[in-house]
């Protein structure tokens, strides 16, 4: 009896501390225990938002990523090591299996020191490539920080992400974004897993310090094709963020005083820290974690046609399990977003569009659903259509992936039977058939009038008589 | 001596200004295209201003386009870190560059030919845009120029394969269900000719009894004979008719099943009474 209620009491209180949706027990693998000191501003609020950080060093040899075969971490964050793999703890395919776990992992590189080789090979199973020679980082002669990288140009100033329309933004800041000394990733075009968070501008080029030559003949990727955060967003919704610079989240870059090369331009105040605390929240589940709350469907149709609330109505049959071709029928779906510390109605970015599928193998029907009423923290979706002329087993399918979300998966199988044989029009109201139904009708008045002429009839009167 | 130092500032500040000022730029550049068998049309560029976009640099296919430039820091000429040739196709933004392979006093060329080329430019319905960029490190400004636009020619005979689209996660296109047409009558007015022509058939059938001689004039002697027999026999006839209306119009099968075993047995008791009555009429020759 009390065991259960403590029980309970915990989960309650550990609920309340966690602000990320997913969990907050967070790894950061630093190598060195002195650098710790470096992003004080980044563990703080990190540490405000609730998580709990652990800080271990790869070669630590009590680090491990699983506890009893399941992960012990919510959240990973990797920063650069010197070293050239990353130790047993954290081989890619152990990395592989976290993320599969369902753990999120932010990844962040720098150029300064050598990419180790684990991590090249752990981003390939992702479909992000990395400059072969490991040491290239990115550099761009017009977008850079005039006051920190006056000669080597290395400090690439970005204004705030921009996303095509229907994508989510949830990376926009206000002001520039400093990426000093960031590895450039390009990513493979094939997975719709991968999207690309921060692209360098036109100009940027991927080049080698550390090769000689003053003139870059063959660079491995130019302009926006070069990535410096990407983003991959695994079936099971795990997050793998790869950061290109993992100094953008120093101290010193959070409240660096930056300024590009253009005259007439201002030194302005970086916004790393906005960016790292949206990069990050974005990462460990803090955004873009959408839930589904009560699914309901039933006819629209006699003495249920357009009910707006169901709980009103007593004699209501929700969510039935057959319907007949061409019912009318209502769905309504309730969705939420996590948004920080909260769940809050849920509402597509601008474009694009919740959608169900009315499915048997292959969608009847796939309609947008429009968002009716909204609760506190939740939208509620509906549509109301007439189900198709074709009998089976169909399913209400609301499945929503995309970019930056987490992936909603909603099935509700239900049969669609066919017209009884009492459900049809009655052959009167079809015109078609009115003289085959005089006919059956002129044939009985006319066998009723045979029989009584022949019991009643009186035989003539013999012609011959007359004659 | 503070006049000195304060000159000394001055002139410092000009050359660091006069240093900065210096930019990247290139000259004596033209732009060929090279062809089999067909002669090298050559154009030149100019730094700053493009090769009118109104008529395109053409490439035909299995060609070559090829651009010699010079690139200078200041007046002189100089190696620069980066000088690439970005081609841009305008409206989808996809961006590709080719770097020069530049000597140490400035002179550059690139090839680019169309087998180079993704299928995005290869495909595109606009000219692609070509700008030259030359920059390297330190304070000199760069200088990146629209510098032509170029029209790609493909091979009629073999035209460029476009790979299918990459899945990506956005919504689809809405799907409504077409519908099955449903079951169409004849023009109503048709349908009543023939229902009228049904229904007339009746009198002239009865009509045509009559004629021939038909009539009820037995009907009193009948009921007088054996009223309860021909009255029920009769009855009964039509209440079957009457259980089939019943049954077209609201009964199912088991209510008509045993309303018509009722009436059946009724009809057959009594129509043995009344048929015996018809005999006896016509032994006695009524009939």
């Amino acid at each position: 009896m009390r065991l259960p209620l403590l029980g309970l009491l915990l989960g309650l209180l550990s609920f309340v501390s966690a602000l990320s949706a997913s969990g907050s027990k967070l790894l950061v693998v630093i190598e060195d225990e002195a650098d710790k000191g470096k992003y004080s501003q980044f563990w703080t609020d990190l540490e405000n938002r609730g998580f709990q950080l652990t800080y271990r060093s790869p070669k630590d040899a009590s680090l491990s990523l699983f506890l009893h075969g399941e992960p012990a971490y919510s959240h990973l964050l990797l920063l650069p090591v010197r070293a050239k793999g990353l130790g047993p703890a954290l081989t890619p395919n152990l990395l592989v299996d976290f993320v599969n776990g369902g753990s999120n992992v932010l990844l962040a590189l720098s150029g300064e020191q050598s990419v180790p080789s684990a991590i090249n090979s752990l981003l390939l199973e992702l479909d992000i490539n990395l400059p072969a020679d490991r040491t290239s980082l990115v550099v761009d002669h017009f977008n850079f920080d005039s006051k920190s990288a006056a000669e080597k140009h290395d400090v690439i100033l970005l204004p705030s992400p921009e996303f095509k329309k229907g994508v989510k933004n949830y990376f926009s800041v206000d002001g520039l974004i400093a990426f000093p000394r960031a590895v450039g990733q390009v990513l493979g075009n094939a997975s719709p897993l991968l999207s690309s968070v921060v692209k360098a501008p036109s100009t940027a080029y991927v080049y080698n310090p550390k090769e000689e030559g003053e003139s870059v003949e063959d660079p491995f990727a130019t302009g926006s094709q070069i990535n410096i955060v990407s983003a991959f967003q695994a079936r099971n919704s795990a997050r793998f963020t790869v950061l290109g610079s993992a100094e953008a989240l120093e101290d010193k870059w959070f409240s660096a005083s930056v300024q590009l090369p253009v005259p007439g331009s201002k030194a302005e105040k970086s916004s790393n820290k906005a960016f790292a605390q949206k990069l990050s929240a974005w990462t460990f589940m803090e955004l873009g974690v959408l839930k589904v709350g009560q699914i309901q469907h039933y006819l629209n149709e006699g003495s249920q046609k357009g009910i707006s609330n169901t709980s009103e109505v007593a004699s209501i049959d929700v969510n039935p399990e057959i319907y007949r071709i061409k019912n009318d029928v209502h769905y309504s779906i309730e969705l939420s977003e996590w948004e920080i510390d909260h769940w809050a109605p849920f509402s597509p970015p601008q474009g694009d569009s919740l959608q169900l599928e009315f499915s048997m193998l292959s969608p009847f029907h796939r309609l947008n659903l429009q968002p009716k009423a909204q609760t506190a923290n939740s939208t509620i979706y509906t549509s109301e259509f007439k189900l198709p002329d074709q009998h089976g087993i169909f399913n209400f399918f609301v499945e929503y992936r995309r970019p930056f979300f987490t992936n909603v998966e909603e099935k509700r199988t239900v049969t669609v039977r066919h017209f009884a044989h009492d459900e049809w029009p009655r052959s009167y109201v079809i015109s078609g058939a009115w003289p085959w139904i005089s006919g059956i009708w002129v044939t009985v008045g006319g066998w009723i009038v045979f029989v009584a002429l022949w019991l009643y009839s009186k035989p003539a009167e013999p012609k011959v008589k007359t004659r | 001596m503070k006049l000195l130092h304060s000159i000394s500032v001055a002139a410092l500040a000009l050359s660091s200004a006069v240093n900065a000022a210096s930019s990247w730029t290139f000259d004596e550049a033209t732009l060929q295209v090279t062809g089999k068998g067909a002669e090298a049309a050559k154009q030149k560029i100019t730094a700053g201003s493009p090769v009118s976009s109104s008529s395109p640099i053409v490439l035909p296919a299995s060609s070559t386009l090829k651009v010699i430039l010079t690139a200078q820091e200041g007046k002189t000429g100089k190696k620069p870190h980066q000088a690439f040739l970005t081609l841009q196709e305008v409206d989808s933004g996809l961006e590709e560059s080719f770097a020069f392979s530049v000597k140490d006093n400035g002179k550059g060329k690139v090839d680019v030919s169309s087998k180079d080329l993704p299928f995005q430019f290869l495909t595109s319905s606009k000219p692609l845009k070509a700008s030259i960029t030359i920059a390297s490190f330190g304070s000199s400004t760069p200088y990146n120029g629209h510098a032509f636009n170029l029209k790609i020619e493909n091979d009629s005979s073999s035209p460029p394969a476009v790979p299918s689209a990459p899945e990506r996660y956005t919504n689809k296109p809405e799907i409504h269900h077409i519908f099955r047409s449903d079951p169409k009558s004849p023009p109503t007015i048709i349908s009543l000719v023939f229902t009228l022509a049904v229904i007339v058939t009746l009198p002239g059938l009865i009509g045509a009894w009559l004629l021939l001689g038909g009539n009820f004039d037995h009907l009193g002697k009948a009921f007088g004979a054996s009223p309860i027999a021909h009255g029920l026999f009769l009855g009964s006839i039509v209440a079957m008719e009457g259980v089939f209306f019943l049954y077209y119009s609201s009964w199912n099968l088991f209510q008509t099943l045993p309303a018509a075993a009722i009436v059946g047995t009724v009809a057959y008791v009594s129509g043995s009474k009344a048929l015996t009555e018809v005999q006896d009429r016509r032994l006695a020759g009524e009939r």
